[in-house]
């Protein structure tokens, strides 16, 4: 299937702006399962610099810079993915929890290195006890480990309330366990930390997801996990909607947590107050 | 235990009664009593010039401290954070063979983070065959991704390193710790050696000390190299988080030493992918960065974004190219702990040598073997965090009970990766000075690398600090320790150098000397008016105080003229509640008034300080006087008469030598300009309000307020020399008003800021005046317009019009200069979260 997303972005300011640095992650990536069929970028106004690289994380880049006085900024963004559904994995085949955690921490092969960074504290994520204590229910000794994420991934879903207005991009992942609510990136903060805190791997996933029945976050930017096992490879969860994407979802980015992978993010001189809008729409695209 | 007296007694020992201390390495006695060699001159000069000898010369380098306002900030004492620099007279003296050995050893530890920062931002060879476990990368908060990839200019990470020796009771050297974040200590150690030579010139001389200038050189030559463009004649600017920094001394000292602007991120700005400086002649593109602010803050579009240090776009200007930052961004990643055991392994697969100087037994926690060792041997070790940034000061195992040792066990087993454990060095003695005697205290020294070339030059010396007792082996100038400055000695006489050397090519002529940031000039404007402001005060209070003591029938006039003049400045208020002479003592004693007198002097140091890059040294040295005149008076029970006057005589002294310096000293640039322009508004402001309250309105001159007004203002010999007959008003106001060669005058100093507007770079290019032109233009016509005979009838109304209508004016040109000139305010900001 082709999905196409449309991402305005769109600052107002109540003063003018002179300068503003932005960086932005907002092409998608290919990876399994995705290959990007186009990416279209504009800014009004029109940028005096701006740049395209590939981050550390393997994400693309780009970079602008405004220097004439503005009161309105507007990054629009539209991009086409191919999208292939692979079968659901049977997640009862995957090792052991322990074993994952082991070999990842063993560094066992280059992937396993390569996965080895994502066990740790990262800018927004801290681990701790009382992550780990609310894991605990679901990575008993022995548990399948894609079959323990997933059910963390249907704990959270459960449990926590999705609310738009509970929390702020500041608002700390302790924070967003304890008051059990939040949306899709604090979702995604909450399991990671969670994860994490038991020594395993977890990345953070920025991107869309189609505006279907039954869905949430599709009005907004929105973000996942994704978890590595040996043999599976990286395998996506979506917590707030409770499913493996399924060629729903189109990635942009990933790192280890919203920090490493904004879609957008900007340093203005002057402006006053500011107001922002944001709007996303993910449709089929007719081919 | 003492040890036995010597069997021939040295001239220190029978003399000065230096005893070492049994158990550490003593830097100047060998265990037999004997002197090593090369503390020979030294003892030999101290026992010639003996205590009292000392205690003059060392009086002298005190002062030279404190007038040289050598500081350190401590950032736990929000009240007063900036400490006099606490050094010790005796230096550190270390052999030619010795050196050598530590010498070659920083350049190989300088060369080695160097490849390893390569390595970490760019292939991750290390990692992958295992040569660095990735714990000690991956969540250490100084590897900063956004600066994955990004290759300084020559490959050079680290255009300067510095590590911290220590020498154990063997004899043998040990690395503490490695510094390549932003090393500091290097202008402290220029700083000790200047004050050291003056203590002790004679035995410098014929020691053959090695001098400090040729590392200096090698820093400005080797950074030179590495700034993209202009390499002939850079824009190289010092970076500060500013003046709270703890050591911000030592950044101004170094910019004005090294010839680069000293900036604070406000002041620069990305343009096009550029870095420029900010200045009041428009921006100027700025080829290198010397940063002595800690990476992450340096950007906060890419790094933290919480920043406000920070350029936003500096990374993305390092990435392509466009500027060299020293050392880059990213650095702080080679200052763990936790490499110590994985360098010897390291050294031989990177430089293919053996490492040359030992790290201190280090255990990292990260690995089972030194884990339990850890764990068993936990009362003799120090527990650390293995990334500094984490800014958790050391806990000493012996210092815990059972109980905090097991919590602290559990913590560590919980993330071991984020410990390591060290061996706490015996650290060595050497003798420092106090009451008279000499006494032995532990020693850390500091030794700096410089990039030359291809590899590091080393600076032959170094920043030595000194425990706070015998009894701590903690030291640091935070925790009450001092400092020493370091020699190295010599083969033979040492060349003299000076850094202003010729340059390879002929430079083009230039006029500018440091570019002005707009900060610099704000500070500078309000120099000038606080100056003007404590002047203006001190000379009303010094009449005041004469005035008490007169005898003649116009005291009472006088002292009431002045009382009103202090109340219109603002030091007194209406209601009388004390004798006029209590009063205006009080206002000299003035310490707890936001307004008074005190606060007026404190603010002028303050801005000095601000200044210490831009002003010359004895232009500091004089204001600094001013301050310590003012902030030690007689106590207030004592406060005389007399006392006072003195006091406020050598305050006229001091403010006049500062004029004297400004006028004689400063290059007729904007900095001047500004600290003029600042000085004559006020100055014009102080002597309206003088003659405001000198002449209230509905009442006739009184002779003894009008003798009060011309003494005030300096221009009594003036006016008698001009007219025999008595004091009149309008005669007065005509020399202090209008009279445009009496520099007193308030027409005068309109004359000169019509003139100083007129030469500033928007008063330049425009085809209409700007507003603060227009301003500075009407307030002379005014002036010059004004009819004296007019003005000085007594029912004053129109006299108090124009006095109205200066003070708001010249009030709006201050605001009008502020805007036009030092709006720097607006503050960049984070977008909001999409």
């Amino acid at each position: 299937m082709r999905l196409r997303a449309t991402h305005v972005t769109r600052y107002l300011y109540a003063e003018p702006v002179s300068t503003c640095h932005t960086e932005t992650r907002l092409a998608p990536r290919i990876r399994a399962g995705q290959i990007p069929m186009g990416h279209r970028f504009e800014v009004t106004p029109t940028p005096s610099f701006s740049a395209t690289r590939v981050d550390y994380f393997g994400n693309q880049v780009i970079s602008f810079s405004i220097e004439q006085p503005h009161r309105e900024l507007v990054i629009s963004s539209e991009c086409e993915a191919a999208v292939h559904p692979a079968p659901p994995p049977n997640l009862s085949l995957s090792p052991a929890w322990e074993e994952v955690r082991d070999q990842v921490a063993g560094r066992a092969t280059q992937d396993a290195f390569d996965a080895f960074q994502f066990v740790f504290e990262s800018p927004l994520i801290r681990r701790g006890p009382e992550f780990a204590g609310y894991a605990t229910e679901c990575f008993e000794p022995g548990r399948r480990f894609l079959e323990g994420v997933n059910q963390l991934s249907e704990k959270i879903f459960k449990q926590f309330r999705y609310d738009t207005k509970a929390t702020t991009v500041a608002t700390p992942v302790e924070e967003a366990l304890k008051s059990r609510s939040g949306v899709c990136q604090d979702f995604a903060h909450v399991m990671i930390a969670c994860l994490r805190s038991l020594n395993l791997p977890a990345r953070y996933v920025s991107g869309y997801i189609r505006s279907i029945a039954g869905v949430t976050g599709a009005e907004a930017s929105h973000a996942w996990l994704s978890v590595w096992c040996p043999v599976f490879g990286w395998q996506d969860f979506d917590p707030t909607n409770k499913v493996m994407p399924q060629g729903d979802h189109i990635t942009l980015a990933w790192g280890r947590d919203y920090s490493d992978v904004a879609p957008v993010k900007g340093v203005a001189l002057g402006g006053g107050e500011q107001t922002i809008r944001v709007s996303v729409e993910v449709t089929e695209a007719t081919q | 235990m003492q040890r036995m007296p010597p069997p021939s007694p040295t001239l220190l020992d029978s003399q000065w009664r230096y005893e070492a201390s049994e158990g550490f390495y003593d830097e100047v006695l060998e265990p037999e009593y004997r002197i090593r060699p090369q503390w020979a001159t030294l003892s030999e000069a101290l026992t010639a010039m003996g205590h009292q000898g000392m205690a003059r010369r060392w009086q002298q380098g005190r002062r030279m401290v404190r007038d040289n306002g050598i500081t350190y900030n401590v950032y736990s004492d929000p009240e007063n954070t900036s400490r006099p620099w606490p050094l010790d007279p005796i230096p550190l003296i270390l052999g030619q063979d010795e050196w050598k050995q530590i010498e070659a050893a920083v350049v190989q530890r300088a060369t080695l983070f160097n490849s390893i920062l390569a390595d970490l931002y760019g292939p991750q060879r290390l990692l992958r065959e295992g040569m660095l476990p990735p714990e000690l990368v991956f969540p250490n908060p100084a590897f900063l991704r956004p600066c994955w990839g990004v290759e300084p200019p020559g490959g050079v990470f680290l255009h300067m390193y510095a590590a911290d020796l220590a020498r154990s009771p063997d004899g043998q050297w040990w690395v503490l710790a490695d510094r390549t974040q932003a090393p500091s200590g290097a202008g402290y150690a220029l700083e000790n050696r200047l004050v050291t030579t003056r203590v002790l010139p004679d035995v410098f001389r014929t020691s053959h000390v090695r001098r400090l200038a040729h590392f200096f050189q090698s820093y400005r030559d080797a950074l030179q190299a590495l700034v993209p463009r202009n390499r002939e004649n850079p824009r190289i600017v010092l970076l500060t988080p500013g003046p709270y920094n703890e050591t911000y001394f030592e950044h101004a000292f170094l910019a004005r030493y090294l010839g680069y602007t000293l900036v604070e991120g406000g002041d620069l700005t990305v343009r096009e992918n550029r870095v420029f400086l900010k200045t009041l002649g428009g921006l100027l593109p700025v080829d290198a960065i010397v940063r002595r602010q800690d990476d992450y803050y340096c950007d906060p579009l890419e790094l933290r974004s919480d920043s406000i240090l920070g350029v936003p776009g500096l990374l993305q200007a390092a990435r392509s190219g466009n500027v060299a930052i020293v050392n880059a961004l990213g650095s702080g990643l080679a200052e763990s702990p936790g490499y110590a055991a994985f360098l010897p392994g390291l050294c031989r697969n990177l430089l293919g040598e053996e490492l040359k100087l030992p790290e201190v037994a280090t255990w990292w926690c990260g690995q089972e073997g030194p884990l339990k060792y850890v764990a068993d041997h936990l009362g003799s070790l120090v527990i650390k965090p293995a990334f500094p940034s984490a800014r958790q000061n050391p806990i000493f195992g012996a210092a815990l009970d059972e109980k905090e040792r097991s919590a602290l066990l559990d913590s560590v087993r919980a993330e071991p990766y984020r410990y390591v454990a060290q061996e706490q060095v015996a650290l060595s003695t050497v003798p420092v000075w106090a009451d008279g005697k000499l006494h032995p205290r532990h020693l850390v020294v500091r030794v700096f690398g410089v990039r030359s070339g291809d590899g590091y030059a080393v600076m032959p010396g170094g920043l030595t600090r000194i425990s706070s007792s015998l009894n701590t082996l903690v030291v640091s100038i935070q925790s009450g320790g001092g400092s020493k400055d370091t020699w190295v000695l010599g083969d033979g006489p040492a060349s003299p150098f000076t850094l202003l050397r010729p340059a390879a090519h002929p430079l083009d002529v230039s006029r500018a000397t440091f570019d002005l940031s707009s900060r610099a000039a704000d500070n500078l404007f309000w120099l000038g008016r606080y100056v003007e402001r404590v002047e203006a005060a001190v000379r009303v209070v010094r009449s005041m105080l004469a005035r008490v003591f007169q005898e003649d029938a116009t005291r009472a006039e006088g002292i009431s003229a002045g009382l009103a003049i202090l109340s219109a400045l603002g030091y007194l208020t209406t209601q009388r509640t004390a004798a006029a002479e209590a009063e205006v003592l009080a206002i000299i004693d003035s310490r707890e008034a936001a307004n008074g007198l005190i606060a007026h002097i404190h603010h002028v140091r303050r801005l000095a300080w601000l200044l210490r890059d831009r002003i010359s040294l004895d232009a500091w040295m004089i204001l600094n006087q001013l301050d310590q005149q003012f902030s030690s008076p007689p106590a207030a029970a004592e406060v005389s008469t007399g006392t006072s006057q003195d006091l406020l005589n050598h305050a006229i002294v001091t403010l006049s030598a500062f004029g004297g310096m400004v006028m004689e000293g400063m290059t007729r640039g904007d900095g001047w300009r500004f600290l003029d322009i600042g000085r004559r508004i006020e100055r014009a402001l102080q002597m309206t309000e003088i003659l405001r309250a000198g002449l209230p309105p509905e009442q006739p001159a009184a002779s003894g307020a009008l003798e009060t007004v011309l003494e005030i203002a300096d221009s009594t010999i003036t006016y008698r020399s001009r007219y025999l007959t008595s004091l009149h008003a309008d005669l007065m106001l005509d020399l202090l008003l209008v009279d445009e060669a009496n520099p007193r005058s308030i027409a005068f100093q309109l004359v000169r800021l019509r003139e100083h507007i007129d030469e500033l770079p928007a008063s330049q290019n425009a085809i209409r005046r700007p507003e603060e032109a227009r301003t500075a233009l009407s307030l002379l016509t005014a002036v010059q317009l004004a009819d004296v005979r007019e003005l000085a009838r007594h029912d004053g109304e129109l006299r108090a019009a124009l006095f109205e209508r200066l003070v708001s004016d010249l009030t709006l040109l201050s605001d009008q200069i502020t805007r036009a000139y030092f709006s720097h305010a607006a503050r960049s900001r984070q977008l909001a979260a999409s």
